[in-house]
Formats: structure tokens, C-alpha cells, sequence
């Protein structure tokens, strides 16, 4: 089981890792969007622990709706609605427990990609988040509809979510500001799909 | 309480931009509709912080709400994405199905958005004009990449119309008179275009409420409509109708009655007809100033010649070329005769319209026209409405005037080509020489009078079509032809050129431009008048009184007992102002506190002209009369018979003679120069009199001979540095010693203030003058980097700019002991006078017509008042406030 602890934890942790990362997100932005990536998780998942510190939340949808309502508000670049909708749905999924089971806890991280699918209209091989996010959940369910323990689903997810990172390198954006670009996003690591990557690795490391 | 109007909400990455563009889309919105328009912006993080935010998009969406629901613009990225999620973050779903995301671009769909909101549209109409909302800019720019077809399918083959109205509802074609507009065309079958050619805006779709109101049209705005389809005459008549209408708006004023007219026949038809036309010069609808001063007369209408193109058929090529050669020649001949009766300083208009007829784009196409089997009419219309054509689209009110130079140019040549086949009609108008019809209001015509506002400024040339004496401040009293103010579309220069004062007191012009030639000849003509009126006037009835004032821009048909009395008043005053004035020219001109100004006259070639004037000296002697236009330059004996003749003139009176100023702008045969490429800054005046010592020291021996007849004052020009003042001063000095007679007596020496750098300097040379004199003229133009003689700059070279009197400032506070004159334009001007004694000036020297109306305005002033005012014109912002306070003080 999961606690609301525990996915506190995974907050905190994706928040410091996008602020570890924070140069290196803004990097890749600048190649092929407009720079702001890492400035804007990182403010906004400070944002968000910050929030969470001020007014705690007892349950796991009222941790994750704290979340997506800060990044909503605080991002600023379309991060904001889509992370914001992801944590949302998550939270919604998720519902006022204080405890989710592995399932559950899959079930509601599928929620929010649906939410992200909902809000940017992603394909596969769009070169953006649900590149790395989709085939993340993909080997979570699959792992752990083979019996595997969340720890090791999530750090199987993880290794897809880096796997579909990566990915996005030879890819044509044709989403967001990137699309802008044309064939001049080739060759660029998208920035979007890294900090999924990022999200996912947090997971992995707190909640196993 | 107005009905609910659609909400609307900007979202954009940058603060900045979605309250900038809520501005500008605001400006759209007028009145209680207009008020009813809630716009929210949601945008930037912060007021610096570029990003979306979801949460402050559901809050705008929420309060721009008043129960007609709301449409949402957005910029791109996160902003569409945030405007999606503020949809599931509304406290109440229900509200989501109230509110339309619409994908227009932010700026345009905006402002779409804004008009169709506050005329009342649904939120899928309020949408569907954002969404529409960049065609005018598309249609105005065209395709960007391979080109679709632009004409619809109706434009092919189908009848073109044309027509124009005129704006009268007070706020212009803004969101209600625009959708009448829109719906009035509904259903007709024919695409319609709209162009307000004084803004330049359009040519829009008039079936777009977008397109329309994207014109910005503003009351009197003159609209042109051009329409093409099976229906175009049809749509063309019912926007005319609507306009005639005044789009169901009431215009500022009460609708006046009909104006009434002479006629007795019919007067309720009359006023029928005349209703909406009356609307659309209503007292308040102010066309633009043309020519100062103002004028009350009867209507007198200047049809344009008919130059329709005959159908005829066309003779052998060779004839027909050979006709149109003869044509061009005959219109050479007539714009020559027109130049050379045109005061010089206008006459380069007529050089451009010779240089024209030269222009190979207009000749050999032509030419081509006739080879290819047209009549030489035809063909050189053809090819005068491709110029003109092109030039018209072009942007700029500038660019446009010259195709108004090829219209007239064309024109001459037609005349000629028709007339010579008898098919000319007679000008209708009144022109010197001829005896102009009748008008038709009999001799029941009002007293007329004409008289300037302005300072008259006439060319001292005596040609036989330049204003004899002072027209503008001519009263005319039931002359011979009786006098009126003529309206038309529009006047050529060379109708302008040969208009008589006498018969026309002042012009009302339906379209022109202020730019344009005959604005310029008619201010040079001292013609007061109005442009840009409407073509609303070109419907007067003959006869019609109208009260023009061309220094404001008003124009008042059939005027009250009232304006008449006013503009009555003002030409009375005029008139007796210049009465007393010239009934005491001959007294000194002194302030009511005593301080003695003389006021001097300045002569060039027609010395006789300075008689009689009063003037107390020749201020400004212009040498150059005797140098210009022959192979050698004139002896010292001739020098000395013409300064004698001057100073004989003026009664013996001082004449200050200025040296040779010529220069790369005028050079003389004899005085090789080699090209300059900007000859007002290259070597002119006594720059190149110290290049040429030879032709210097003969005219400084001429002029000490004469000075030891009668008091004479030296004058060098273009000074710039004190080491070119010592130079000439030994140049004087060494025609003295070689006179063998010693220093003539009254001989005084001064230098001309042209140059910024000598009035900034002035101390450096006032020990070695006894005299400043500062010409405004090419002080103004040097200050302000601006040509005067450049119709585009010409309004940038205002010689009360603030800058020129600093300038004129710094020259007096150098001066000390010596003497500051001024010789310039400025110096004409009544109401700058008192300014300039405030400044310091104590010579004023003035074309001959001015010296009694300056010398009355010395004597009006108080030396100590003048230095108030002088204190707070230097430090106003711009000449505009200068001018502001001289009138006030006046």
C-alpha cells in the first residue's frame, strides 16, 4: 500500500529533482521552445510543496489536486494545464483515501495521462510528455498485471519513461512551441518528456 | 439598461499584450452598447511573468458574464491549453455550455469580437466574426504563398459600380451603422469593396461588419464604394440610400431644414433631397484648411470639363500619333504659359507637369496604344489611368497627390486632343479675362468679401495672374462679375493658376489634398479655402450662400443670420484694421510703451514696388536681381545705377544692400560651380564670394560709391564663422581705399543670421557688425532640417518653432550694441510681431504689402507685455502652443 505519506514523498522528490534539473530542462527548451521548461516545473513544484505545507492535505486526491491546482496556477507555460491536469485527474482518480493500492495507484496515474491526452491532444511520436509518460504507464500496468511489486513496476516504468525520452530525440515536434520549428526540432531531446521521465524516476525512488 | 451583451476574455502569455489589445479593441466600443461589453483579461503570471494561468481564466470568465455568456481569445500554446482546463475548473459546470473558445488570432479577432458583442450579436456570431477577423488584413496584403484565386466567381464579367458617401452618424461607421451596412447588401449579388481614401484604410469587404468597421470611419469620413457582380449597380445605390439616411442616426446637430435655396420652385422636393446632404456638412462636419482667410459668397459649381473619351474611330497610326504629338506640344505651350505667369516660388509644379509630358511610362505606352490600332485619345487615356492607377495605390497622401499631377497632366492633353476635334466644352470657370456667366441666383447675390487671416505673403513678382497688391485683404463689393465661392471636386494647378480673385473670392473642394498643388498655388494665390468637404457639396444648388474658413477648416451652407454676422464681423474688422493701418503707414511704428521699431521693406528687382509703402528703410536689398539670368555680371557703373535707383525709391531712405547670395541651388553662367550634392549646405552666399574675390570687390566698389551718394548699410549672407566676417570686412575696407574718397559716412556693416551657428554665437560677431539681421527662412530650414520648398517636410519648417526662436533669442542676447533685424517670412506675420520686439528685434523688414499691417501691430504692442509672452513662447513645447499663445495675446 501506498500512503499519503509516501506520495508526499514522491512530490517533494520530483519537486527537487526538477530543481536539480532545472538548467538542464531550460537547456533543452531553449533549443526548440522558448526556454522557460525548467524555470516553470521548478517554480511551480516549489509552488506546490510550499502549498502543501501550508494547508495539509490528508488524503491522496487532496494531495494531488493541491498539486495540479498550483502548477495550474504557477507554471505558467502550457506545463501549467498539463502537468495541473494530470495531477488533477490523478487526484480525482484517486479520491479521499488515505492509502492506494497498487492498482489503484496505477489506475489513478492512468487517469491523469488520460487527462494530459484530453488537454494536448498528444499522438504517439508527437515529440512531447506523452512520449515518455505512455509507454511509463504501459510498463507499469504490464508489470504489474505480472505480479511484480509497485517498486519494481515503477522502476520498470521509469526505464520506459527514459526509453520514450530519448525517443523523442529523432522526432518531429508537432506539438506546442517546438512545432514552430519544423524539421528544425529533429536532433533535440524534448524537454516535456524529460521531466515525465523525472516524475516517473521520483516515483520509482520513494514509493518502492 | 441595455440587453446583456456576450462577456469576452483575453488570454495571453504577457500581461502587457492582452491589456494592450483589450484597448485597442475598446476603442471600438462606443456608447451604452459599447459599455455593455465586458472584456476581461487573464494573462501573464504577474504583471512581468509571461504564462497562462487556469485558475485566473475560469475567474475572467466568470466576470465577464452577464447572462449572454462569453467568448474567449486566446494567444497560443498554454493559453489555449489553460482556457480548456478555466472550463473544468468553473464553479459551475452548467456555465461551461455559456462559453465558446474561439481560435481567432488575439489582436484582430478581438477587436472583431468586441463590434459584433456590442451590436448585439450571439456568442456563435460574436465568434464567428473574431474567427474572421484577420481578412482584412488578408485581402489588404494578399496571399502569402502560392496564390489562391481572390476573385470570387461573381467578379468575373460582372458590372463595376462606383460610388461614394459620406459618414455622418457622430461616431462614425462604428458597430450599428456598420451592421446596417452589412445587411443592406445581404442578398444582392455583387461583391463590394470600401475604401476611405483620406486614412488610406481599406479597401475592405463591405459584407464583413469586420471589414467595415476596421475602417475606422469617423463622422465625415468620405467613403468610397466600388462594387463588381451582376448587381453591383444595385449595391452601390442601396449603400448610397442608407447613407443618405445618415444610417438612422441623427447627426450632431439637428438635422438643419433644408438649406434653402433662391429657387421658389419645389422647396419641399428641395428639402427632401437636401435633408441628408445638409446632415452630412452639418455645422460641425469640418473639412480640412486649404488656403487661408475667409470668404462668403453664392455657391458657384465647377462642372469638370467633360473629357469622356469619344468612340471614334481610329485613323492611320501614323496620323494618330502624329495627332497626339501636336497634343503634347499644345499642352507644353499652355503649361508653360501657366509656369511663367505662376509666382517662381510655385512654378516648379508646372516644371514637374512638363517634365511628365516627357515621361516615356506615359508617352510610349501611348504610343503602343495607337500602334496597336487605338485612337490617340483612347490610347493616351489608357495609358494616363494605368499611371494613375498605380500611383493612387501606393501608400502615402504624398505618392497619392502625384496621381492627381499625372490626372491633371492627362487631362491637358486630352483638352488638347479634344479641342482639336471640337469637342471641347468651356471651362466653367471664372477665369481672368473671361467673363464668367452669370449666376444663377441673378444679382440677388450677397455681399461678398474675401480677406486673409494669415499675414498676406504675396509674391512681389508682377505677373498678370499674381495677386495684385494684397488680395486677401481685398473687400469686393458687387465688382462687375459678381463674385463667388467655387466648389468643385477638385482643381488642376493650371485652373488654380488662372482663377481670378476678383470672381472668386474663396474655393470649397469636394475631395483635394493638402498636400497637393492646388492647395499650395491657391495659398500662394491668397484664395482662402476648404478641401476634403464631401462630395455632398458638388449637389449645392447654384447660388447657395456658403461661408468658408480656410485658416480653421470650416465650411457653413446657408449660413445663419448668426455665423454670417461672425464671419461678417471678422472680414470687417480685417478690413478696418487695414484701413487704419494703411492711413498711418507712413508714421514710425512705436509700442504703446515707447520703444521705436522700424519697420523696412524688402525689394528685389521692382524697387518701384517699395514706394508709397511707408517702409522707414529697404531692409533687405536683393543684389541678385542684377546677376541672374545673363552671360557676364554687371559692371560696377550698373551696379551703382540700379542701388541709386532703389535708394531713389525710397526716398532717399537707408537701403541696406545684401551682397551677391547665389549659390549650387541658383548658379550663374559665369560663375562656374561644380555640382553639389546638397547646394543649401554647400557654397553659397559670401562663401562663394570669397571664392570669387573678383566679383566681390566690384560690387563692394559699387556699393561705396553709392553709399557716398545716400546711407547705404552692407549686408554679407551665409556667414558661418567670424574668420569669413573679418575677410569680407577687409574685402570692404580695400573697395574703400580704392574709392580714394574715405569711409562714406552713413556706411554701415552687418551680416545676415542664417545659420544656427552664428545666432548661437553671435557675440563672437557683433563687435565687428553694427547690424544682425536674421533671415527665418533659412534659419527655419537649417534648425529644422527641413526643405520648405518639400511639400512633405514643408509643415516641419515652422519658423515659430520653438527651436527658431531660441535661435532668434540667443542672436539678440549676443548682439550687445548691435542692432537685430529680421528679414524673413516671420517678420510679415502681425501676429508674431510683438514676440519678435519681445525677443529683442527692433527691424522688421517685410514684403511691401505688409509694411503698414506690421507696423500697426508694433503700435498695438507693449514692449513689456511682448517680453512675457517672448519669455513663454521660448519654452513652449512646439510652434502649435506658440501660436496658441500669440492668439490669445492677440
Amino acid at each position: 500500500m501506498t500512503t499519503q505519506q509516501e506520495l508526499l514523498a514522491w512530490v517533494r522528490e520530483f519537486a527537487r529533482q526538477v530543481t536539480e534539473h532545472r538548467d538542464e530542462l531550460t537547456a533543452l527548451d531553449s533549443a526548440i521552445g522558448d526556454a522557460d521548461h525548467g524555470a516553470n516545473m521548478a517554480r511551480g513544484m516549489g509552488a506546490a510543496v510550499e502549498a502543501l505545507h501550508a494547508d495539509p492535505q490528508t488524503t491522496a486526491g487532496g494531495v494531488f489536486k493541491k498539486v495540479g491546482m498550483t502548477l495550474v496556477s504557477k507554471v505558467g507555460g502550457a506545463s501549467g494545464p498539463l502537468y495541473g491536469t494530470l495531477f488533477l485527474r490523478f487526484g480525482t482518480a484517486a479520491g479521499e483515501v488515505t492509502e492506494l493500492d497498487p492498482a489503484g495507484f496505477a489506475k489513478a496515474f492512468r487517469a491523469g495521462l488520460e487527462g494530459v491526452v484530453a488537454r494536448g491532444r498528444p499522438e504517439a511520436g508527437d515529440k512531447t510528455m506523452y512520449d515518455a509518460l505512455a509507454p511509463a504507464l504501459d510498463a507499469l500496468d504490464e508489470s504489474l498485471a505480472g505480479g511484480a511489486s509497485l517498486g519494481d513496476a515503477l522502476r520498470a516504468a521509469s526505464a520506459a519513461a527514459d526509453a520514450g525520452r530519448d525517443a523523442t530525440i529523432p522526432m518531429l515536434a508537432r506539438k506546442g512551441r517546438a512545432s514552430y520549428l519544423g524539421e528544425r526540432s529533429v536532433g533535440h531531446q524534448d524537454p516535456g518528456a524529460t521531466s515525465v521521465a523525472l516524475l516517473v524516476a521520483a516515483a520509482a525512488a520513494t514509493l518502492g | 439598461m441595455t440587453e446583456a451583451a456576450v462577456g469576452l476574455v483575453a488570454v495571453s502569455h504577457s500581461r502587457a499584450l492582452g491589456e494592450a489589445a483589450v484597448a485597442l479593441a475598446r476603442e471600438m466600443l462606443h456608447g451604452p452598447a459599447g459599455e455593455a461589453v465586458r472584456i476581461e483579461v487573464a494573462a501573464g503570471l504577474d504583471a512581468t511573468t509571461f504564462g497562462t494561468d487556469a485558475t485566473a481564466v475560469a475567474e475572467a470568465i466568470t466576470a465577464a458574464d452577464t447572462g449572454a455568456g462569453v467568448v474567449v481569445l486566446m494567444d497560443l500554446g498554454s493559453a489555449v491549453l489553460s482556457a480548456e482546463l478555466a472550463l473544468e475548473l468553473l464553479d459551475d459546470p452548467s456555465a461551461r455550455d455559456q462559453v465558446l473558445l474561439c481560435p481567432a488570432p488575439l489582436v484582430e479577432g478581438l477587436v472583431a469580437a468586441a463590434v459584433a458583442a456590442a451590436g448585439g450579436a450571439d456568442r456563435a456570431g460574436v465568434a464567428a466574426e473574431a474567427a474572421s477577423g484577420a481578412d482584412a488584413k488578408a485581402a489588404q496584403l494578399g496571399p502569402v504563398a502560392p496564390a489562391p484565386a481572390v476573385e470570387p466567381a461573381v467578379g468575373a464579367g460582372g458590372a463595376e459600380a462606383i460610388g461614394t458617401f459620406v459618414v455622418t452618424p457622430p461616431h462614425g461607421l462604428h458597430a450599428r451603422p456598420a451592421a446596417l451596412l452589412v445587411q443592406a447588401l445581404r442578398g444582392l449579388d455583387a461583391r463590394v469593396e470600401l475604401r476611405d481614401p483620406r486614412t488610406g484604410r481599406g479597401p475592405v469587404p463591405a459584407a464583413s461588419l469586420t471589414g467595415v468597421a476596421s475602417l475606422g470611419a469617423g463622422a465625415g469620413a468620405e467613403i468610397e464604394v466600388r462594387a463588381r457582380g451582376p448587381e453591383a449597380r444595385e449595391a452601390v445605390d442601396a449603400l448610397l440610400a442608407l447613407a443618405a439616411t445618415g444610417f438612422g442616426e441623427a447627426p450632431p446637430t439637428a438635422a438643419p431644414t433644408a438649406a434653402p435655396t433662391p429657387s421658389t420652385t419645389s422647396t419641399a422636393e428641395a428639402a427632401a433631397g437636401q435633408a441628408p446632404r445638409a446632415a452630412a456638412f452639418g455645422q460641425e462636419t469640418g473639412p480640412l484648411p486649404a488656403s487661408p482667410g475667409i470668404a462668403i459668397g453664392p455657391a458657384r459649381l465647377h462642372r469638370a470639363v467633360d473629357l469622356r473619351v469619344p468612340d471614334e474611330k481610329a485613323e492611320d497610326p501614323t496620323v494618330e500619333r502624329e495627332r497626339l504629338d501636336r497634343a503634347l506640344d499644345e499642352a507644353r505651350r499652355t503649361i508653360t504659359t501657366v509656369r511663367d505667369a505662376t509666382p517662381a516660388s510655385e512654378a516648379a509644379i508646372f516644371d514637374a507637369h512638363l517634365t511628365m509630358l516627357d515621361d516615356p511610362a506615359l508617352v510610349d505606352a501611348a504610343r503602343d496604344g495607337i500602334a496597336a490600332g487605338s485612337a490617340a485619345p483612347a490610347a493616351w487615356a489608357a495609358s494616363v489611368d494605368a499611371a494613375e492607377r498605380t500611383l493612387a495605390a501606393l501608400p502615402g497622401e504624398y505618392l497619392r497627390a502625384r496621381a492627381a499631377d499625372v490626372r491633371a497632366v492627362g487631362d491637358e492633353v486630352l483638352r488638347a486632343l479634344l479641342t482639336s476635334s471640337s469637342r471641347l466644352a468651356v471651362p466653367d470657370v471664372p477665369t481672368r479675362g473671361t467673363d464668367a456667366t452669370p449666376l444663377e441666383s441673378g444679382d440677388s447675390a450677397p455681399r461678398v468679401a474675401s480677406s486673409g487671416d494669415e499675414p498676406p505673403t504675396p509674391s512681389p513678382a508682377p505677373t498678370p495672374l499674381a495677386p495684385s497688391g494684397a488680395p486677401t485683404d481685398q473687400i469686393h463689393e458687387d465688382p462687375p462679375t459678381a463674385p463667388a465661392v467655387l466648389v468643385a471636386a477638385d482643381l488642376t494647378p493650371a485652373e488654380v493658376a488662372v482663377l481670378d480673385p476678383e470672381a472668386v473670392v474663396g474655393v470649397v473642394l469636394a475631395g483635394g489634398s493638402a498636400t497637393g498643388h492646388a492647395a499650395i498655388l491657391l495659398r500662394a494665390r491668397g484664395i482662402p479655402a476648404v478641401m476634403g468637404a464631401g462630395p455632398a457639396v458638388l449637389d449645392l444648388d447654384p447660388g447657395t450662400p456658403v461661408a468658408l474658413d480656410g485658416t480653421a477648416g470650416r465650411l457653413v451652407v446657408d449660413p445663419s443670420a448668426e455665423v454670417r454676422a461672425v464671419f461678417g464681423a471678422r472680414l470687417a474688422q480685417r478690413a478696418e484694421q487695414e484701413a487704419a493701418a494703411r492711413a498711418r503707414a507712413d508714421e514710425p511704428a512705436r509700442t504703446r510703451d515707447g520703444t521705436d521699431v522700424l519697420v523696412g521693406v524688402n525689394v528685389g528687382a521692382e524697387a518701384a514696388s517699395a514706394a508709397g509703402t511707408g517702409a522707414d528703410l529697404a531692409g533687405l536689398v536683393r543684389t541678385e536681381f542684377l546677376f541672374l539670368d545673363r552671360a557676364a555680371p554687371p559692371d560696377v557703373d550698373e551696379q551703382e545705377a540700379a542701388y541709386r535707383a532703389v535708394a531713389e525709391a525710397l526716398g532717399g531712405r537707408r537701403i541696406v544692400l545684401r551682397t551677391l547670395d547665389v549659390g549650387g541651388d541658383k548658379p550663374l553662367p559665369y560663375v562656374p560651380m561644380p555640382a553639389e550634392g546638397n547646394p543649401f549646405l554647400g557654397v553659397r552666399g559670401l562663401r562663394l564670394a570669397l571664392r570669387r574675390p573678383d566679383l566681390l570687390a566690384e560690387q563692394l566698389r559699387a556699393i561705396v560709391r553709392t553709399a557716398h551718394a545716400t546711407p547705404v548699410s552692407v549686408m554679407f549672407p551665409m556667414v558661418t564663422v567670424p574668420a569669413e566676417l573679418h575677410a569680407a570686412r577687409a574685402a570692404l575696407d580695400e573697395a574703400v581705399a580704392a574709392e580714394g574718397r574715405g569711409r562714406p559716412p552713413g556706411l554701415e556693416v552687418g551680416i545676415m543670421v542664417e545659420v544656427p551657428a552664428v545666432a548661437l554665437t553671435a557675440a563672437a560677431f557683433a563687435p565687428a557688425v553694427d547690424f544682425l539681421s536674421i533671415g527665418t527662412n533659412d534659419l527655419t530650414q537649417y534648425t529644422l532640417a527641413a526643405e520648405r520648398g518639400s511639400a512633405e517636410v514643408a509643415a516641419l519648417a515652422d519658423p515659430l518653432s520653438p527651436a527658431v526662436l531660441r535661435l532668434v533669442d540667443a542672436t539678440c542676447r549676443g548682439a550687445g550694441t548691435a542692432m537685430v533685424a529680421v528679414c524673413g517670412e516671420l517678420a510679415a506675420d502681425p501676429v508674431a510681431a510683438p514676440l519678435l520686439v519681445g525677443l529683442g528685434v527692433r527691424e522688421l523688414s517685410v514684403a511691401p504689402p505688409a509694411v503698414a499691417l506690421v507696423k500697426q501691430a508694433v503700435r498695438e504692442a507693449d514692449a513689456g507685455e511682448a517680453a512675457a509672452l517672448a519669455a513663454r513662447a521660448l519654452d513652449a513645447p512646439d510652434p502649435a502652443a506658440v501660436r496658441a499663445l500669440l492668439t490669445a495675446a492677440d
